[in-house]
């Protein structure tokens, strides 16, 4: 009785998800044919599934607008700098937030919380001042350095922190241990498919970030794959094949992030957990 | 596993921040012009006069290697042309480095509205005809004329008059025309042949136009006579052709004329009263390139669209041409133009005018321009652009250059700083008349009122 | 001091990098700076900047569109998001495959989505109509309809956002044993009496980030709308930030721009308290 129930439950939900993953994965897997075909077959309507032509020069052509290694290079590079020092200040402060309480804690929570509610246009020029005046623009330095700070990371890990029974880190410290080793020891392997998480979500926000980049940098050196894919977009007319190209290549690496990071989800409950 | 990867991460880390110090290396050379140039911000605002006359007092100025700083957006796609044309001319100027800078389009204006805002804009950048008159009004640019008055071997005619004076605010000559874009219409020949209709030449007019399309069109092969989109730009050239325009030759608004509200009521009657484009609440054309799509597809006769489209239409399956728009009561014809302009803080405006003047006029570079399809550069001299007019399709390709002569600048108005909020109203009323929520007259007299606003503030 | 230790490079960040040019544009709200003139020149004109706000027409539209895309987006993510996260948590065949198809539409891009999607919401040719007319609906022009845009924006991010939360909330299922689940068993509780008072409740930490976060978010939401309809039909899409974008870098209104945004910033933070104040109530810490 309980199998037969179990299997048209699983059924029921295979074809919900084959069934959402259709409507979630077409645009997706249009964007991948779009990136081989030609300028005007891109936006044809009713859109080809696949180009007439398979038109691999693409990829090549992007290189006239920028140098697409170069670019994809400092993307991941600065992307992966940016997410580890992310997730270690901000599971730090996370930690402070949620487990050692201190007078005014909960003023200086809310105001990291402030900065996460003025649109980025406005400080955009003032933080260019700051940088500027410090010779910080146009350096690795000055890349990196704005995307490391995240009160939307340091919140998401508090909330996750908060759930950990006090007992738990009462018993470490009676045998002890010192905040450092709680914090190493403790906290952070049990944290860790939000640490999974936040994985994914400040690599995807360095990944795509491009006012910053924009004014940050002047030489190519230094400049990061959204950069070049706005090139793509001309005054007067846009090459949707080749920016369809620019957005697979885009594609690529922030997915194999999200696959690493997946497997810290744990393998998911059986089936007895949730009907 | 986190362990490990924790690991991995910090040696990314490490050859990351020894590829910062190994960079900072190779900036010394390119910082060095930055900070060179930032002594203009904190020393008054005369060094940079006196360096604008320097030029005319010493004929043959001194060769001390100066760089120059050079923003631009219309060499997206174009960067080896560029770089071609910039190493022709330090070769020719080898004590003049020019350090430019690509930036996207679309985000052009915040990147240069933000290094204008800190102090730090480059030598010399580029601008369309609209920021021009707003970055001329706001005195940011440097004067030209009393170095040009200076310099015997420069002859201003070498540039189309028109596009030269674009960038002349007030008699003062604030900018160098470096190339140009226009609007025509393109007809397919095929569709006009089928129907025995003969070819659009330049006395054609409105009615021609209407009588022509009527015919053309084709309900069950999906054919349309004719198509222009109902937007800002469209807008006010229609109206000009039908003798109206956004300001009277006062500077006053001048939106809701009879003039006006006819030719707006003609672009929306071509669609729901003639039927010979497609209706107000056919929305296939807004998808991003339809239009150009069913002209290739051969689903519209005739169509307005940019001289840069000429290259995506190489291949298609049909004989097309193009000719002068037809008009009603005039002619009138886009003209989309971009030049460069230097900043009144650029300490080397000796050089940037060399650079200026080879960039934009120069055959060398020039041929460079044309040969590689970049633009249309604002030269006078037809033996230079007859590497242009070669290039076809289209065969008729000298109406890119007779359309200059019923051209119509942007309708900047009085107060240039406005034009960004004044084609926003007024694209907002002309949403409301295509949607069918007003009627014309009604959104013209709203778009009025709101321009006027604007300019009494 | 272990806390300080902690904090202290937190809020150096915080401090440099956001405080601090924040202030600087509560500065720049009483000016009329147009971003053209450098900044040491910056001249102040009192609180005009902020009665302009309030009687600016603009303004009023693109904080009325704000509520109205909030009003549509917040109760269906959400719901939505415990939904997926619910069914992702299930340990069947090819769940793995499942979790990244959901996350596909949160990383490919706005510009590349959006070309699709307009095809998809296309009057005459689109998909959506196609569906709608075998039921017998006519469809509008969607994103070229005043009345209609908005409700495609706002299905359209939902679309995009319901990977990011699913997520959130996935990681946030992790942490519930499921010895509670057993022990309900056992008592014979339903499916619903079990989301109700198991899942929920232990979700509740991950649920309140979610829908501050999302509320924020919203509250801000431009990139969609400038791609896909660049604030139009008739302005029926325009947000408070479109509005700061453009002041700011198109119509060279900072100030102006700046005093729109701390507006927005005393709208954002009234409803963010109202939220931490509501949180005693229904969110659950301690296990």
């Amino acid at each position: 009785m309980r199998d037969k129930n179990t299997i048209i439950k699983n059924g029921l939900t295979h074809l919900f998800l084959i069934a959402d993953s259709v409507v979630l994965v077409f645009p997706f897997i249009w964007m991948l044919s779009g990136g081989f075909k030609d300028s005007l077959e891109v936006v044809k309507m009713p859109p080809q599934l696949l180009p007439s032509h398979w038109n691999f020069d693409n990829f090549r052509q992007i290189e006239k607008f920028f140098p697409v290694y170069r670019f994809l290079l400092n993307s991941v590079g600065v992307a992966i700098v940016t997410t580890f020092l992310q997730l270690l200040i901000c599971a730090m402060a996370a930690y402070v937030f949620a487990k050692i309480s201190f007078k005014g804690r909960h003023a200086v929570f809310i105001v990291f919380l402030t900065t996460m509610m003025i649109p980025a246009q406005v400080t955009l020029v003032p933080l260019f001042i700051l940088f500027s005046q410090t010779n910080l623009i146009d350096t690795y330095a000055g890349l990196i350095l704005p995307g490391i700070f995240s009160a939307y990371g340091t919140f998401l890990l508090r909330q996750n922190i908060m759930t950990i029974p006090n007992e738990l880190l009462e018993a470490a410290f009676m045998d002890g241990a010192s905040y450092y080793r709680v914090f190493w020891k403790v906290i952070l392997p049990l944290i860790k498919p939000t640490l999974a998480a936040l994985i994914i979500f400040a690599f995807m926000s360095s990944w795509n970030s491009f006012l910053w980049p924009l004014i940050a940098t002047n030489s190519k050196e230094l400049m990061t794959l959204p950069l070049g894919l706005s090139k793509l977009q001309g005054k007067w007319s846009t090459e949707w094949n080749l920016l369809m190209a620019g957005n697979v290549i885009s594609f690529v690496p922030i997915f194999v992030v999200y696959l690493f990071a997946q497997r810290y989800f744990i393998k998911g409950m059986t089936m007895t957990g949730i009907k | 596993m986190l362990k490990k990867s924790g690991v991995f991460l910090l040696i990314a880390i490490m050859v990351i921040i020894s590829a910062c110090g190994s960079n900072k290396g190779n900036n010394a050379e390119s910082s060095a012009p930055a900070s060179s140039a930032s002594p203009s911000e904190s020393a008054s605002p005369s060094p940079s006069e006196s360096a604008s006359e320097s030029p005319s007092d010493s004929p043959s100025p001194s060769k001390e290697p100066v760089t120059i700083k050079f923003l631009t957006y219309t060499a997206n796609g174009q960067e080896e042309t560029l770089k071609a044309m910039v190493e022709a001319f330090q070769a020719k100027n080898p004590d003049v480095t020019v350090d430019y800078e690509v930036v996207p389009y679309a985000d052009y204006d915040t990147k240069l509205t933000t290094l204008l805002a800190s102090g730090s804009e480059p030598d010399i950048y580029e601008v369309g005809y609209e920021n021009f008159r707003k970055y001329a009004a706001k005195d940011l640019l440097l004067d030209l004329s009393p170095i040009i008055a200076a310099d015997t071997t420069f002859n201003p005619g070498i540039y189309k008059k028109l596009a030269y004076d674009a960038f002349n605010y007030n008699g003062k000559q604030m900018g160098v025309t470096e190339s140009f874009s226009d609007v025509v219409l393109y007809y397919n020949k095929d569709l006009f042949d089928a129907k025995g209709v003969k070819y659009p030449d330049a006395s054609w007019t409105w009615k021609e136009e209407l009588e022509a399309a009527k015919k053309l069109t084709d309900p069950k092969a999906g054919v349309w006579g004719t198509y222009a989109p109902i937007q800002f730009y469209e807008f006010y050239k229609t109206i000009t052709q039908n003798g109206g325009g956004v300001f009277d030759a006062n500077g006053k608004p001048t939106l809701n004329s009879k003039a006006n509200v006819d030719a707006l009521q003609w672009m929306i009657d071509k669609a729901s009263k003639y039927k010979v484009s497609p209706a107000l609440n056919d929305d296939t054309f807004n998808q991003p390139d339809a239009d150009l799509n069913a002209f290739v597809a051969g689903k519209i006769a005739m169509v307005r669209f940019g001289i840069w489209n000429f290259g995506r239409f190489k291949d298609a399956p049909f004989k097309w041409d193009i000719a002068l728009e037809p008009g009603n009561t005039q002619k009138a014809h886009h003209f989309f133009a971009d030049g460069l302009v230097a900043s009144k803080n650029t300490k080397q405006s000796e050089a940037v005018w060399r650079f200026l003047k080879f960039f934009t006029s120069d055959p060398d570079s020039v041929s460079k321009r044309i040969a590689a399809g970049w633009s249309v550069p604002a030269v006078a001299d037809d033996a230079v652009l007859d590497a242009y007019y070669k290039q076809t399709p289209p065969e008729s390709k000298k109406i890119v250059i007779e359309a200059l002569d019923s051209l119509v600048l942007p309708p900047v108005g009085p107060k240039p700083e406005k034009w960004g909020e004044l084609q926003s109203a007024v694209t907002e009323q002309l949403d409301k008349a295509k949607l069918g929520r007003v009627s014309v007259q009604k959104a013209l007299d709203s778009a009025q009122k709101s321009v006027e606003d604007l300019l009494s503030k | 001091m272990a806390a300080f230790v902690f904090l202290l490079p937190a809020l150096l960040g915080l401090i440099a990098f956001q405080l601090l040019p924040m202030v600087s544009s509560i500065f720049i709200s009483f000016s009329d700076w147009d971003l053209l003139s450098k900044w040491t020149q910056i001249h102040f004109i009192g609180w005009d900047n902020y009665a302009e706000v309030f009687n600016n027409e603009k303004s009023y539209t693109s904080i009325k569109n704000v509520f109205i895309f909030l009003v549509g987006y917040m109760p269906i993510i959400t719901m939505l998001g415990i939904f997926f996260a619910v069914v992702l948590n299930r340990n069947i065949r090819g769940i793995k495959f499942y979790r990244a198809a959901v996350f596909v539409p949160v990383i490919t891009s706005w510009v590349a989505v959006s070309i699709v999607w307009r095809w998809l919401l296309n009057g005459q040719s689109g998909m959506i109509n196609y569906l709608l007319s075998l039921v017998g609906i006519q469809g509008p022009i969607w994103l070229q309809d005043d009345h209609w845009a908005m409700v495609a924006i706002i299905a359209v991010t939902i679309w995009k956002d319901i990977g990011f939360v699913s997520i959130i909330l996935l990681a946030g299922l992790q942490d519930i044993s499921e010895d509670y689940y057993e022990a309900a068993n056992l008592d014979g509780a339903s499916a619903w009496n079990k989301l109700w008072r198991i899942t929920i409740p232990l979700l509740s930490p991950t649920l309140f980030f979610i829908i501050t976060i999302s509320l924020i978010n919203s509250f801000q939401v431009f990139d969609q709308v400038l791609i896909m309809t660049n604030g139009g039909p008739a302005g029926a899409t325009s947000t408070i930030v479109e509005q700061v974008y453009r002041n700011a870098f198109q119509f060279n209104k900072m100030g102006f721009a700046a005093a729109q945004s701390w507006v927005l910033f005393v709208i954002i933070f009234s409803v963010t308290m109202v939220m931490q104040w509501l949180q005693r109530r229904w969110v659950v810490y301690e296990r």
